[in-house]
């Protein structure tokens, strides 16, 4: 994945716990895509980057929050942000929605959306 | 001199966006050190969130879209 130390990156198996333990999903895909395939957790609110810079502020300081996107990169970039602008509980789920389908973890809509590269290492039992 | 930085992950748009800069200060006869910032942490310092990002002398110009040969020239007329 990316090489770089301002944000802490978790797995999406890492990241299911976490939304056990009641983390806030922060989707930064534009609604669009939402709308045809969404993470189903419990905790979710959907801030497109476009909109982001406008919105970031709904995003709450006091809360364990994981950035989620289709691939993990522009979920990062938002991270980023989010920690410039002082945001500590703040962590990106790396390879995005493509990985937590590929693990069988629970979406809304049509995974057949979802493309099946990247793949290389989904038999590790983590990442 | 001038510098102009053309962030982005390297997607078509940003390799467009650096081709235009050439082009721009070939069509303009200015003289600028041109950089292509590919590194995710260097990107995450200046804030941005879409990609490709125009940056000339450390002020961001053009974002999350691919900035055309002619306002790149504009732009460096200023």
């Amino acid at each position: 994945m990316e090489n770089q130390t301002l944000v802490k990156e978790i797995c999406p198996t890492t990241t299911q716990q976490w939304v056990k333990n009641g983390a806030l999903l922060v989707d930064v895909r534009e609604k669009a895509a939402v709308e045809q395939l969404a993470y189903d957790v419990p905790n979710i609110i959907n801030i497109p980057l476009s909109e982001f810079e406008e919105r970031f502020h709904e995003i709450p300081k006091d809360k364990k929050v994981v950035m989620v996107c289709k691939g993990g990169s522009s979920s990062l970039r938002a991270a980023g942000f989010l920690v410039n602008h002082g945001y500590s509980n703040v962590v990106n789920m790396q390879h995005g929605l493509d990985r937590w389908v590929q693990k069988g973890f629970p979406t809304k809509g049509d995974i057949t959306l979802v493309s099946g590269e990247g793949s290389c290492c989904s038999s590790s039992g983590c990442c | 001199m001038t510098e102009i930085k053309v962030l982005g992950p390297g997607c078509p748009k940003c390799k467009t966006t650096y081709s235009n800069v050439l082009e721009a200060l070939k069509k303009s006869g200015i003289e600028a050190n041109v950089e292509k910032v590919e590194d995710i942490e260097e990107m995450m310092k200046y804030n941005v969130l879409t990609t490709p990002v125009l940056m000339i002398d450390e002020q961001i110009k053009i974002k999350g879209r691919v900035a055309q040969v002619s306002e790149i020239v504009e732009l460096l007329k200023r």
